[in-house]
C-alpha cells in the first residue's frame, strides 16, 4: 500500500518527537527552566527566610552588586587564578609534542599524565594540602634545604638584603602581585607566595596533563606529514618547522582551548575553596562561584545570588565573543 | 558484544540480589517511622535506640546525610523534609524560624508540664527560643573549661593546677609547658584554643557582639578589642599557643582549619580550652590522664555557654509523634544517658546534681565533672541580632580574624573593620526590609545608632 507523503512526514515527525521528547523534557525541566527562573528571580529580593517580604526589585540587585566591594574583590580573585592559564596551555602543548614522539611505552606516559584528570578532585586537593604544609610538606622541605645548603640566605644578607624563608602557602594572604587583602590595590607588604599562588600552581599541574594535552595530541596527529617533509626539503630547522608548520596547524585547537579555558577559569575555584581553604585565609581564595554559593545557600539571598550568576554569565559571554572576534581572525586553517 | 550485555545484566542482577539481602529490616506493622537529621556518631545512635525502646509504637531513624541547614529548609518547604532536625546556634534557629519550617511548641511544652524557664540550663536558649517563642528542646548544653594532660604535668614535674587561676598564672604555667624539640619541632604547647571561638573571650572580657537589642554591632568596643588582642598575644606575645603555621605543622593534612581536640588527644598540648563533650573523643585515647579547671575569668565572670536543640518540622504529617521526642529529652533516662556519654551536659539542670553525674561508676578516673556544672552557672549564651544574617556576620568576622591570627592586622583595626561592615549590613537590611525597619523603629532609643 502506498503511503501518502504528507502522512509519512507527519508520522516521521511524531516518531522523531517521541525519541527526542525524553531528552527535551529533561533539558526543559532541569536545564532551561531553572536558568530562566534564575533570571526572573534576579529581579527580585527572593530570600529563603519568610520574614523578608517578597518584592520585585527590578535592577536593585544589579546596582547593589556594582557597589558590593566583596563582589569585585572575589571577581579579582577569579581573574587572578586565571593567570596560570597561559602557562598551563603552553605546558600542555609541550607535553603533547613530547608524547607525540615515537617513544617506547608512550601510551603508558600518556596515561600517567592524564591520571590527574580521572582522579577524584577532592583526593587531589587533600594531596596538595599535604604538599603545601609549611613545616613538613615536601615543597617547603626542599625549599628550606635549598635555602640553607645553597647559601642563598647568606648571599642575600651579604648583599644587604634580608634572609627569606619558605612560603606559608595556604595559610598566607601574600601573593605575587602584592595585592591587598580587602581591597583591589597593591600593598608592598603583601608581596610573596601565598594561598592564591598555591592554588594557581596546583591548577597548572592539573591542567597540563589534562584534556588540553589530549586535544593537542589529537591535533598533532592530524598535521599532514607532507607539510613536514616539504619543510625539511626546504631546509627548515626544528624551530622553523614548529613556528611555520605545527603552530599554524594547531591554531584551531589552541583557539578552542583558550576559549574553554576562559570559560572554565571564570567558573572555577569552587572545589578548591570548599575543600582546601574554605575561601580563606581572609577571603583570598574566594572566587565568584564560591561567593554565589555562599550568598545563595548560606546567606539565603537567592535573588542576589541569581543576579551574580547572570552577571558572571554575561562576563563569560562577552569574553567568549571577544575571543571569537579577535581569535578567529587569526585562524587560517 | 551480546556477551558483554549479557554479562552486565547478570552482574546487575547479582548486585540487586546482594542489595535485597542486606536491605534494612522492614518497619513492624503499627509502628510510625520518624526521621531525625543530625550528625551521626555512636552517642547519637544510643540516644535514638533508647527512644525507640521507650516508645514501642515509634521508630526513629537517624539521617546524617541531609543535616545541612540548606537541605533541611529546602526539603521541608518542598514537603519532603525530616520530622526532626537539629539547631546548633542562633543563626540556624533564626533561619529555620524565618523560613517558616520550625514548629512553635511553646504551649504544647507548657501543657506537658515542662517549665522551660526554670527546669533547663539557659545555655541552649538561642538554639530553640526565638523572639520569646519556643521552637524545640535542647539536646545538650555546654560551657568550656581548661582540660589538662596529667602526664605532661608529671613529666615536667609541675603540680596540677588547683582552684581558680588568674590569666597571669595560667600564662606562666603554659609558658613552662610550651616545649620544643632540639630540632625546633614542637613537642607540646602550653595552651591550645580555637581562634574561631572569639565569642568566648569577648564574653570573658565583658563585651558582646551586639547591643542587647541587636541593633548595633559592638565588636569595636574597647573590651572586645582587648579580648581579641589577648587571643593574639597568647600566640605572638606569650608564645604559649600555636600560630597558624605551627597548627598546620601539627595537623596531619595541613592547611586551614584543623582540630584542637585531636592535637590535645595526641599530647600536643598540655592544656586546652574545651567542653565536657570533648570526652566523647578523648575517652578513645586510652592512656590519656585528664584533669580540668575553670577558665580564668577576665574583667567579667561571664562564660560563653552553648548547646544544641532539636526542632520539629512544622510541615511534617507526623509532627505530634515527633513532639514526643522533645518530651523524651526532658525525662531522666535521656538526661542520664547524655551525662554518662559525656555528650556535654544534660539539658535539665537537676540531673547534673546527682552522684551519677559526679562519679560515673564506669569512669571512676573522671573526677572533674563538677567543673563544668559549676561554670555553667555563670554561662551566658550568645544571642543573634534579628537585623543581620548570622552567616553574613560569620563571613565578615572570619575574614578579619584570619588576619589577626596570622599577625597581619591589629586586633583594633580588625574589630573596627568588622563592626563597621556588620553595621553597614544592618543598615542595608533595614533599607531593604520594611518589616525589619518597623521593628527597628519601635526600639527604645538608647541602644540604637
Amino acid at each position: 500500500m502506498r503511503i501518502r507523503k504528507g502522512n509519512r512526514d507527519t508520522r516521521e515527525f511524531f516518531t522523531a518527537l517521541g525519541f527526542l521528547m525524553p531528552n527535551f523534557l529533561g533539558f526543559a525541566v532541569f536545564g532551561a527552566g531553572p536558568v530562566l527562573f534564575s533570571l526572573v528571580v534576579s529581579f527580585s529580593n527572593w530570600n529563603l527566610q519568610h520574614t523578608v517580604p517578597f518584592r520585585w526589585t527590578v535592577l536593585d540587585n544589579y546596582i547593589m552588586m556594582m557597589k558590593d566591594k566583596a563582589f569585585w574583590m572575589y571577581f579579582f580573585n577569579t581573574v587572578y587564578f586565571m593567570l596560570g592559564m597561559p602557562v598551563a596551555i603552553a605546558g600542555s602543548l609541550l607535553l603533547a609534542i613530547l608524547l607525540s614522539q615515537k617513544l617506547r611505552g608512550v601510551i603508558v606516559y600518556r596515561t600517567l599524565f592524564y591520571l590527574p584528570c580521572i582522579t577524584s578532585g577532592v583526593a587531589l586537593m587533600i594531596l596538595w594540602k599535604a604538599l603545601y604544609n609549611p613545616d613538613f610538606g615536601p615543597i617547603n622541605t626542599i625549599m628550606n634545604w635549598a635555602l640553607a645548603k645553597l647559601g642563598i640566605n647568606h648571599l642575600l644578607i651579604l648583599l644587604g638584603g634580608k634572609a627569606v624563608s619558605a612560603p606559608q602557602w595556604l595559610l598566607s594572604t601574600k601573593n605575587l602581585l602584592a595585592m591587598s587583602v580587602e581591597e583591589i590595590k597593591m600593598t608592598l607588604g603583601q608581596w610573596g607566595l601565598g594561598a592564591r599562588d598555591a592554588l594557581i600552581f596546583m591548577g597548572i599541574w592539573v591542567a597540563i596533563g589534562g584534556n588540553n594535552m589530549i586535544l593537542y595530541i589529537a591535533a598533532l596527529s592530524n598535521v599532514p606529514q607532507e607539510l613536514y617533509e616539504a619543510a625539511e626539503i626546504d631546509g627548515a630547522g626544528k624551530w622553523a618547522i614548529f613556528k611555520n608548520v605545527t603552530w599554524p596547524q594547531l591554531a584551531p585547537t589552541t583557539f578552542f582551548i583558550v576559549v574553554m579555558s576562559f570559560i572554565g577559569g571564570l567558573q572555577g575555584g569552587f572545589e578548591q575553596a570548599r575543600v582546601m581553604t574554605g575561601g580563606g585565609p581572609a577571603g583570598t581564595t574566594t572566587t565568584l562561584t564560591y561567593y554565589i554559593y555562599v550568598k545563595a545557600f548560606e546567606e539565603f539571598q537567592i535573588g542576589y545570588a541569581s543576579a551574580m550568576s547572570w552577571i558572571l554569565f554575561m562576563i563569560i559571554f562577552a569574553v567568549t565573543l571577544v575571543n571569537w572576534k579577535f581569535g578567529a581572525r587569526e585562524l587560517n586553517y | 558484544m551480546k556477551y558483554v550485555f549479557l554479562g552486565s545484566l547478570i552482574c546487575l542482577l547479582c548486585l540487586s540480589l546482594v542489595a535485597w539481602v542486606i536491605r534494612p529490616a522492614a518497619l513492624q506493622e503499627g509502628k510510625t517511622a520518624l526521621v531525625w537529621v543530625c550528625d551521626d556518631n555512636p552517642v547519637r545512635r544510643e540516644q535514638v535506640d533508647l527512644f525507640n525502646q521507650l516508645n514501642p509504637d515509634l521508630h526513629l531513624l537517624l539521617d546524617p546525610n541531609n543535616a545541612d541547614m540548606q537541605k533541611v529548609i529546602v526539603q521541608s518547604i518542598a514537603g519532603v523534609g525530616p520530622d526532626l532536625f537539629s539547631s546548633y546556634d542562633g543563626i540556624q534557629l533564626s533561619a529555620y524560624v524565618n523560613s517558616g519550617i520550625a514548629w512553635d511548641v511553646t504551649e504544647k511544652l507548657a501543657q506537658s508540664g515542662i517549665d522551660v524557664e526554670n527546669d533547663l540550663w539557659r545555655a541552649a536558649d538561642p538554639t530553640f527560643i526565638y523572639e520569646g517563642r519556643v521552637y524545640g528542646f535542647p539536646a545538650n548544653v555546654a560551657v568550656n573549661a581548661i582540660w589538662f594532660n596529667k602526664d605532661i604535668f608529671d613529666d615536667n614535674k609541675i603540680p596540677y593546677p588547683e582552684g581558680e587561676l588568674t590569666w597571669e598564672q595560667l600564662i606562666d604555667l603554659a609558658g613552662k609547658l610550651t616545649i620544643f624539640e632540639k630540632d625546633g619541632r614542637i613537642r607540646h604547647f602550653g595552651l591550645l584554643f580555637d581562634f574561631a571561638w572569639v565569642q568566648q573571650f569577648i564574653k570573658l572580657w565583658g563585651a558582646d557582639i551586639y547591643t542587647r537589642d541587636g541593633a548595633r554591632c559592638t565588636l569595636d568596643s574597647p573590651e572586645a578589642i582587648a579580648a581579641v588582642q589577648f587571643m593574639h598575644d597568647l600566640i605572638y606575645k606569650y608564645k604559649v599557643a600555636p600560630s597558624p603555621v605551627q597548627e598546620s605543622a601539627m595537623a596531619t593534612q595541613g592547611g586551614w582549619g584543623t582540630g584542637v581536640i585531636t592535637w590535645f588527644g595526641g599530647s600536643r598540648g598540655a592544656m586546652a580550652m574545651g567542653g565536657r563533650w570533648w570526652l566523647c573523643l578523648l575517652r578513645k585515647y586510652e592512656k590519656l590522664r585528664l584533669g580540668a579547671f575553670a577558665v580564668p575569668h577576665g574583667p567579667a565572670r561571664k562564660y560563653l555557654s552553648y548547646g544544641k536543640s532539636v526542632l520539629v518540622n512544622k510541615f511534617s504529617p507526623r509532627r505530634d509523634q515527633a513532639f514526643r521526642f522533645l518530651t523524651y529529652m526532658f525525662d531522666k533516662p535521656y538526661n542520664d544517658l547524655v551525662n554518662h556519654q559525656a555528650d556535654a551536659l544534660a539539658p535539665v539542670k537537676k540531673y547534673c546534681y546527682t552522684q551519677e553525674y559526679l562519679h560515673d561508676p564506669e569512669y571512676p578516673q573522671e573526677d572533674f565533672n563538677a567543673v563544668w556544672r559549676d561554670v555553667m552557672n555563670y554561662g551566658e549564651p550568645e544571642w543573634v541580632s534579628p537585623y543581620v544574617s548570622g552567616s553574613v556576620v560569620y563571613r565578615i568576622l572570619t575574614i578579619q580574624l584570619d588576619q589577626v591570627k596570622a599577625d597581619q592586622k591589629s586586633a583594633e583595626e580588625a574589630m573596627k573593620a568588622a563592626a563597621r561592615l556588620i553595621n553597614e549590613e544592618i543598615l542595608k537590611n533595614l533599607e531593604q526590609n520594611p518589616s525589619l525597619r518597623e521593628s527597628y523603629r519601635k526600639l527604645p532609643g538608647k541602644e540604637k545608632r
